[in-house]
């Protein structure tokens, strides 16, 4: 956890001065704004202007925070290295990351795999054979049975697959040594939104997500036109169906709305228009392709261009919009600054990253050294999101691993963001949006989750089949046979007959006992995350950093969690706490029953409304 | 099942009067709060004046997100057009309950057309909006905020809780949900938004919590977002606490053969004396986006949700309530004319709403959409401006006659209730 990129050793000799003395006690809410004047102000923040907090604030924002070390050798640095040893990470090895390990679902006979359940099984009763598995002799009774299994059965996988790479994906967060890299790539995958739940295909979104690493912090011009070609962006906005003749204008309208420039910069023609020059944009499982005879070849005018254009031209053209780099600026601005914008600042910004032609860096740079980025305006001005909040919590408390109790995934639902499953096109809302009174409080539970484990109520969700699908499977285990097992449990609760005429009952196969057979199957492939509680030691960090009392232990705690200060009569509050369950003020004394008591001033702190900011 | 059984309200338990429970509350209960454990919770003072307010009109949005398809739902079984456009897919005559020779409810939905025959459910043809959007993203937010094609930042339902009642009263506004909708967002109003009731708490030991019960106490607030999250905090610590008592003893009261999806928070809040005059509820996991093969999806999803609807009033009749509380249903559009290639439709414009309950005139409203005059593509063209419904319900049925403060112009309304 502490392979953190040092400039030089000077600095690192620097460092070890600091950390053996008190300094980390000494303020524990160092909360410090830069002047109200400094707000829309790009010039760099100076070297004497430069402090713990506002370190602490940098890293919160362009990171996932960190512990008081990692804090203290951004500190130690100016701001211009400081955001360096951010923004330009290609010099940081980051060998140690693992790539995801597949479970293995999935073989060349998915490669086709059909939109839906009736095309599945109506294109196996045409071909007798559908997604690799021949149907059974039709005398024998359900014989599609077979095919709607394995219908199921990708869908089950690939659902279960996603919640790895979920894990997979927070694991660097919390692992890497260039947090900016997966805090962009964080951000890429809330701004080309796409959704397994729709794409069906763990492996597009995996590749998705890679392709935003390695572009995180790179050429903007090359992820757009990376992204267009993007096999889960081309299913997601069904580039299968735009066609030359009967164009769909999916793509080509987000591509304007959401991705580049905002509403109000192009007209319905340009969007009809676009779509005729992305016709024929396809994917071959994994690959991009174009398929020239369904691509539109005439002419096309667009934004004001005409020519032959093909999706390339497109998105050339818009990126040649003035609007387009200023939608961008903006939106990366409001990720990482604050929502409120003034419209000569977005033009500032926009204007930055034009003039270098895309690149990323000097933007990053520009907004991060900016005086504006550390004045009043900027502080405390940003909600941290779910994936944010709970890998931050993780760094903070010097985990080792993202732990397996609370499963990560359940918890990030739980406060409002699923990874790989963004709401819509349009990505998660941020800001005030992932708060509401029901997921504060929720906030404090994940903490008390992480905190105190609940290792006798925890299920590992991937084998939740306490639904449907389980009650058919267990019925059918313990010897019922088919239409007893398929039948509803509430049969006599339902208020119409209607339910029956509604029902599913096929004779060809039957859907419910595909659920429970394709879950069974996936299961037994799925590589199991490990259910482990998360490895961290409270005494041991109160005591590294040198608390010797009650006072200073809370003191400690809530400089390393903290920023905004919380009123004195909680902070007295949480000292008396840990003096009532402690019995004593004494930490020396206390030594060998501090963590629970440690853990529950934690949890405390964690569930404060100040803790949701960054 | 227990019809003759009356809910016990938050302040029965322990047989004090609510009068009573506030002194109590006053001097301050102690360490119920977190637990659940005190017969009331002393934040009920707090929110004493708006207890006065439960006494007049309570209103219920059930946004059927996904855009239902108006034409399988109140269907124009009359008008042959609609088999011209829907070959395999238009429900049939023999599927319908007919409410005229023209009409009639898709034949599962049993539980509206009940409401139908007693008067207690209007139709509201035609209802959409100049320059329709197509996507279920800017249609709904359209809907929300009651302003199509602009920048407004607050909902019609939350610009609504603010007008009726300006000084911003806790819990007066309720979104059961994971997230809140746009639809509730208000200036002086933070809405109470959950969708599990009983997970509604905090986890926490018994020595954590009076420091629990002091969280965000004193503090004062340093920037626009930490006020906001110190009123969040607030709201929190006032809703959920009743929320969760509420639903504790709805539990025992309700009637357990009806299924409710999330109407059921909405009644257990109702019985027990809730201060909330608006609730908002948003269908979850909707079955409604059908481009595919939609007949048997539709079908059973519009049952479920009439089967609700039905099932709400005949606990709001237990409760003696059905008069003053009305329900709307609406969605973001409906679907296109003509089914597709997939035996589905696409995402559509004009639709038709529902409001039921709550004294409302029963019958049809505003006149039917052509299916012959087609626009935008094979579409409805709305003869209705959604804000009309709006304005009915803000004016008619809440009983605030300045509509035009909420929707920012004049809507006529269409004489729903008299």
């Amino acid at each position: 956890m502490t392979r953190y990129y040092l400039f030089s050793t000077v600095v690192g000799t620097a460092l070890t001065l600091i950390l053996t003395g008190h300094a980390l006690l000494a303020n524990p809410n160092s909360w410090s704004p830069g002047p109200a004047s400094w707000k829309g102000d790009l010039t760099s923040i100076a070297a004497s202007d430069w402090n713990y907090d506002r370190a602490a604030h940098l890293l919160g924002r362009a990171g996932f925070s960190g512990p008081p070390e990692e804090i203290q050798k951004l500190a130690t640095l100016t701001p211009e290295e400081a955001v360096r040893s951010l923004v330009d990470y290609d010099g940081i090895p980051n060998d140690h990351l693992q790539p995801f390990e597949h479970s293995g679902f999935w073989d060349e006979s998915l490669a086709d795999f059909p939109p839906s359940r009736p095309v599945a099984t109506e294109l196996a009763m045409d071909r007798g054979e559908s997604m690799g598995i021949l149907v059974k002799p039709d005398h024998v009774n359900r014989h599609m049975q077979p095919v709607s299994d394995r219908f199921f059965y990708w869908l089950r996988a690939t659902q279960l697959e996603t919640r790895r790479v979920g894990y997979w994906w927070a694991e660097r967060m919390l692992d890497t040594d260039r947090p900016l890299q997966e805090k962009m790539a964080l951000f890429w995958h809330g701004h080309f939104a796409t959704a397994q739940n729709k794409v069906r295909d763990y492996r597009k979104m995996l590749l998705q997500i890679e392709m935003f690493e390695r572009h995180a912090t790179g050429n903007f011009g090359e992820l757009f036109v990376a992204v267009a070609k993007d096999p889960g962006m081309l299913y997601y906005l069904d580039a299968g169906v735009n066609v030359k003749g009967a164009a769909n204008e999916n793509f080509a309208r987000e591509v304007m709305e959401l991705f580049a420039m905002g509403v109000g910069n192009y007209t319905e023609r340009d969007v009809r228009e676009a779509a005729r020059a992305f016709t024929g944009w396809n994917f071959d499982n994994l690959a991009f392709v174009v398929n020239s005879s369904q691509h539109d070849d005439g002419q096309k005018t667009f934004l004001g261009h005409t020519g032959n254009f093909d999706g390339v031209d497109v998105l050339d053209i818009i990126l040649d919009q003035p609007a387009t780099a200023e939608y961008i600026a903006g939106k990366l601005y409001r990720f990482f600054v604050r929502e409120d914008l003034s419209e000569s600042l977005q033009k500032e910004l926009g204007a930055v990253l034009r003039d270098n032609n895309y690149e990323l860096q000097p933007l990053l740079t520009t907004i991060f050294t900016s005086r504006d980025f550390y004045s009043e305006a900027t502080y405390g001005a940003h909600i941290k999101g779910p994936v944010e909040h709970v890998i931050a919590m993780l760094k903070q408390l010097d985990a080792e691993d993202v732990p397996g109790i609370p499963d990560f995934n359940s918890t990030t639902i739980a406060l409002g963001q699923h990874l790989l499953n963004p709401p819509s096109v349009a990505g998660w809302a941020q800001g005030q949006s992932w708060i509401t009174p029901a997921l504060l409080q929720e906030r404090g539970n994940v903490a008390f989750d992480y905190l105190f484990p609940n290792v006798i109520a925890f299920r590992d969700p991937n084998f939740l089949s306490r639904g449907g699908d389980g009650t058919v499977g267990e019925r059918l285990r313990s010897g019922q046979n088919f239409t007893t097992a398929i039948a509803l449990e509430d049969e006599t609760a339902e208020m119409t007959a209607f339910n029956m005429a509604n029902r599913e009952r096929d004779e060809l196969f039957n859907t419910r006992v595909s659920g429970y057979r394709a879950w069974a199957e996936a299961v037994r492939k799925l590589i199991p995350t490990p259910r482990g509680a998360a490895r961290f030691d409270l005494t041991q960090i109160v005591l590294d950093a040198g608390a010797t009392t009650t006072n200073e232990a809370v003191d400690h705690l809530l400089g390393r969690f903290l920023r905004m200060p919380i009123s004195t009569d909680l902070r007295d509050g949480l000292v008396a706490l840990l003096d009532n369950e402690l019995g004593t003020t004494n930490l020396t004394r206390a030594q060998t029953y501090l963590e629970e008591p440690l853990r529950m001033v934690t949890h405390i702190i964690m569930s404060t409304p100040e803790y949701q900011i960054d | 099942m227990t019809m003759s059984h009356r809910g016990k309200k938050l302040c029965d338990q322990s047989g004090v009067s609510r009068r009573q429970a506030l002194k109590i509350g006053a001097q301050g209960i102690g360490l119920g709060i977190l637990g659940g454990i005190s017969p009331l919770p002393p934040m009920f003072g707090a929110t004493s004046t708006a207890l006065a307010a439960t006494e007049g009109k309570i209103l219920v949005v059930f946004e059927w997100f996904g855009g239902y398809d108006g034409l399988s739902t109140f269907v124009p079984y009359g008008d042959d057009a609609l088999y011209r456009h829907r070959p395999n897919i238009g429900v049939r005559e023999s599927d319908v309950i007919k409410v005229d020779d023209h009409f009639g409810f898709q034949r599962s939905m049993l539980g509206m057309h009940r409401l139908w025959d007693e008067g207690n459910a209007a139709v509201i043809h035609g209802a959409g909006y100049d320059q329709p959007s197509f996507s279920h993203f800017a249609s709904s937010s359209y809907w929300h905020t009651g302003a199509p094609n602009s920048g407004e930042p607050y909902g019609w339902y939350g610009r609504t809780a603010d007008a009726l009642d300006p000084t911003g009263t806790p819990n007066f506004l309720v979104n059961i949900s994971a997230t809140q909708s746009l639809a509730v967002r208000a200036r002086d109003h933070v809405p109470v938004v959950f969708a599990d009731p009983s997970g509604f708490r905090r986890d926490l030991f018994y020595p954590q919590r009076p420091y629990f019960e002091q969280l965000g106490n004193g503090q004062k607030s340093r920037t626009d977002t930490h006020k906001f999250l110190l009123d969040v905090n607030q709201s929190a610590r006032e809703a959920s606490a009743l929320v969760r008592q509420a639903w504790e003893n709805y539990n025992t009261t309700r009637n357990g053969d009806l299924r409710l999806l999330d109407l059921d928070k909405v009644v257990a809040l109702i019985e027990n004396d809730f201060p909330a005059r608006l609730y908002y509820v948003r269908l979850r996991n909707s079955l409604f986006d059908t481009h595919v093969n939609q007949q048997s999806p539709h079908n059973r999803q519009v049952q479920y949700c009439s089967d609700a609807v039905w099932g709400f009033f005949e606990e709001m009749k237990r409760i003696g309530k059905q008069k003053e509380v009305a329900i709307l249903i609406h969605s973001e559009f409906g679907r296109r004319v003509p089914e597709n290639t997939s035996l589905g439709t696409d995402h559509g414009t004009a639709n038709v709403s529902f409001v039921l309950g709550g004294g409302v005139t029963g019958g049809q409203y505003s006149t039917p959409p052509s299916l012959t005059d087609l626009v935008l593509g094979n579409n409805l063209q709305h003869t209705t401006d959604f804000r009309r419904v709006y304005a009915t319900l803000i004016e008619e049925f809440l009983g605030y006659s300045k509509s035009e403060n909420v929707l920012g112009d004049k809507f006529t309304p269409l004489s729903m209730f008299t």
